[in-house]
């Protein structure tokens, strides 16, 4: 999860990036405050996304911190929500660093090595937060591996791995019926993830001969997808995205209804063309630059 | 249960003219229709927000035919059921498969099909309805393109498969979204997301990856 999910910034007005930029440092906050400088460190556009969903009604009023030091920031206020959603964030990460230590050799593993150690005490207390949602991440993971070594061809079948790990996260919601919308909207968010990242990752894997399911199931040339293969690709991506409009329609987000609108309506499908084109790191490098 | 405001379900104020009304009436019942929840493991609850907002339509309507006998009614009806497997369809054998699926009980549904030794159209066509359900949506559509092949003139079939690939006619759309496709999506587009006006700090830069 690396900052796949973000909001079509041209449709929404001012008060509503506020909301989307408060939410983003209510998350980082709350990682600071529970578990220390570290935590915060791994915080991104995917995590902040899952706290929205999450946390549907907030208040914000404004901070300054160790990034924005000097001018005050518009800041989601602590709540049970983003407390949750920082346990989860903290989780997440922990897993998937874990996933990047048994995925590399020695050398190449050592950053992982290096960042899993910073966050070992943030997990463990995170753990006993959500110990739920930390056993079904250890348990999907572990699919997923088995398909790893098993090789296996299904786009699907490996998907299915992340997609429930993620969906996990609606256990959070009390209310039973609220809690389905939120499964399934999670499911093919993660879903989504996993196909945009393992599409973002062919060129590498394929050097370092590294498990890609979507290597084996479309064709590609020297380590792009051909033309056909990006169009099948984005079909079955844009499949998720209806489901997960579907699931979003049935639901109250409060507040952060329009941002969330603006991910499944537009902000998703623009990410994954720039990832399919092989675009999408070149114009975040630039992105970055922008930022003062 | 006592009925909500009709008004309030339709999100339009008791002021609205008749055609302010039926505008709103039929955003929601685009956006709620059996189109958009085909297969859908929530589609039970679309198809009760789509009870809610004909109900809450039909009730303004003869409130204000009461008070101006004799205006047009103009229901608006449109096709398409919640996908029922209820129906007669399809052979003897896989009448169970489809009770299975309607039950929710997609892991016994797709025992029943794998016991089979006959792989037809329908055979095909139903193991497509359980990956679609599932949300393996890969399978679903080569499951579904295998039945449409073997059975072209099958109206079923070829309507999952439309539905799946998005070929739906007239999909609902927010206001101000255009329909969408991430293969039809600009190289230029994506400037939209990554603007300078956000001021976010990633502090990590990305780089670590699950797969």
């Amino acid at each position: 999860m690396f900052g796949y999910v973000r909001p079509a910034l041209d449709k929404l007005d001012t008060e509503n990036r506020e909301l989307y930029q408060a939410a983003y440092c209510g998350l980082c906050h709350t990682l600071g405050k529970r578990y220390g400088l570290a935590a915060r460190l791994f915080l991104n556009y995917d995590l902040t996304f899952l706290a929205m969903l999450l946390g549907r009604k907030c208040s914000a009023s404004k901070h300054r911190c160790v990034v924005h030091p000097i001018r005050k920031r518009p800041c989601a206020c602590q709540s049970r929500a983003l407390d949750i959603a920082a346990d989860m964030s903290v989780i997440l990460v922990w897993w998937q660093l874990r996933d990047g230590i048994t995925d590399h050799g020695f050398w190449r593993g050592l950053k992982f090595r290096a960042a899993s150690l910073l966050l070992r005490r943030a997990y463990s207390r995170a753990c006993i937060y959500q110990s739920d949602f930390d056993r079904n991440a250890r348990q999907q993971l572990e699919r997923l591996n088995k398909l790893e070594q098993e090789n296996c061809a299904s786009v699907d079948r490996s998907a299915d791995c992340f997609a429930s790990l993620l969906s996990g996260a609606a256990a959070a919601e009390e209310d039973p019926i609220q809690r389905r919308i939120l499964e399934q909207f999670l499911y093919h968010l993660g879903r989504w993830i996993y196909l945009a990242d393992a599409a973002d990752d062919l060129k590498k894997d394929l050097r370092t001969g590294s498990y890609n399911p979507i290597a084996m199931r479309y064709s590609h040339e020297s380590g792009k997808l051909t033309e056909e293969s990006r169009r099948k690709l984005g079909l079955t991506m844009d499949a998720s995205i209806r489901q997960m409009a579907a699931a979003f329609e049935l639901t109250d987000f409060g507040e952060y209804e329009p941002v969330i609108r603006s991910v499944v309506y537009e902000g998703l499908y623009l990410v994954g063309a720039a990832v399919l084109n092989g675009t999408f790191h070149i114009r975040q490098k630039r992105g970055q630059g922008d930022i003062p | 249960m006592p009925m909500r405001d009709p008004y309030q379900v339709l999100g339009v104020s008791s002021s609205a003219t008749d055609e302010e009304v039926k505008k709103a009436y039929r955003n929601l019942a685009r956006k709620y229709h059996p189109d958009n929840y085909h297969d859908n493991p929530l589609a039970d609850l679309a198809q009760e927000r789509m009870k809610e907002i004909n109900e809450a339509y039909e009730a303004i309507q003869s409130q204000r035919k009461a008070h101006t006998a004799g205006s047009s009614s103009g229901t608006y009806s449109y096709g398409g059921t919640y996908s029922s497997y209820t129906g007669a369809a399809g052979a003897y054998a896989n009448q169970r498969v489809r009770a299975a699926i309607m039950q929710g009980d997609l892991n016994l549904a797709d025992e029943l099909l794998n016991a089979q030794a006959d792989h037809n159209g329908e055979w095909f066509f139903l193991k497509g309805v359980i990956s679609h359900r599932r949300g393996w949506m890969d399978e679903a559509q080569r499951y579904y393109e295998t039945a449409v092949q073997m059975d072209p003139g099958n109206t079923e079939y070829q309507h999952a498969l439309d539905i799946l690939d998005g070929r739906q006619s007239n999909p609902y759309q927010p206001d101000g979204y255009r329909a969408m496709t991430t293969a039809g999506c600009g190289s230029d587009s994506f400037s939209r997301i990554c603007g300078t006006i956000l001021c976010i700090n990633c502090l990590t830069g990305g780089g670590i990856c699950f797969c």
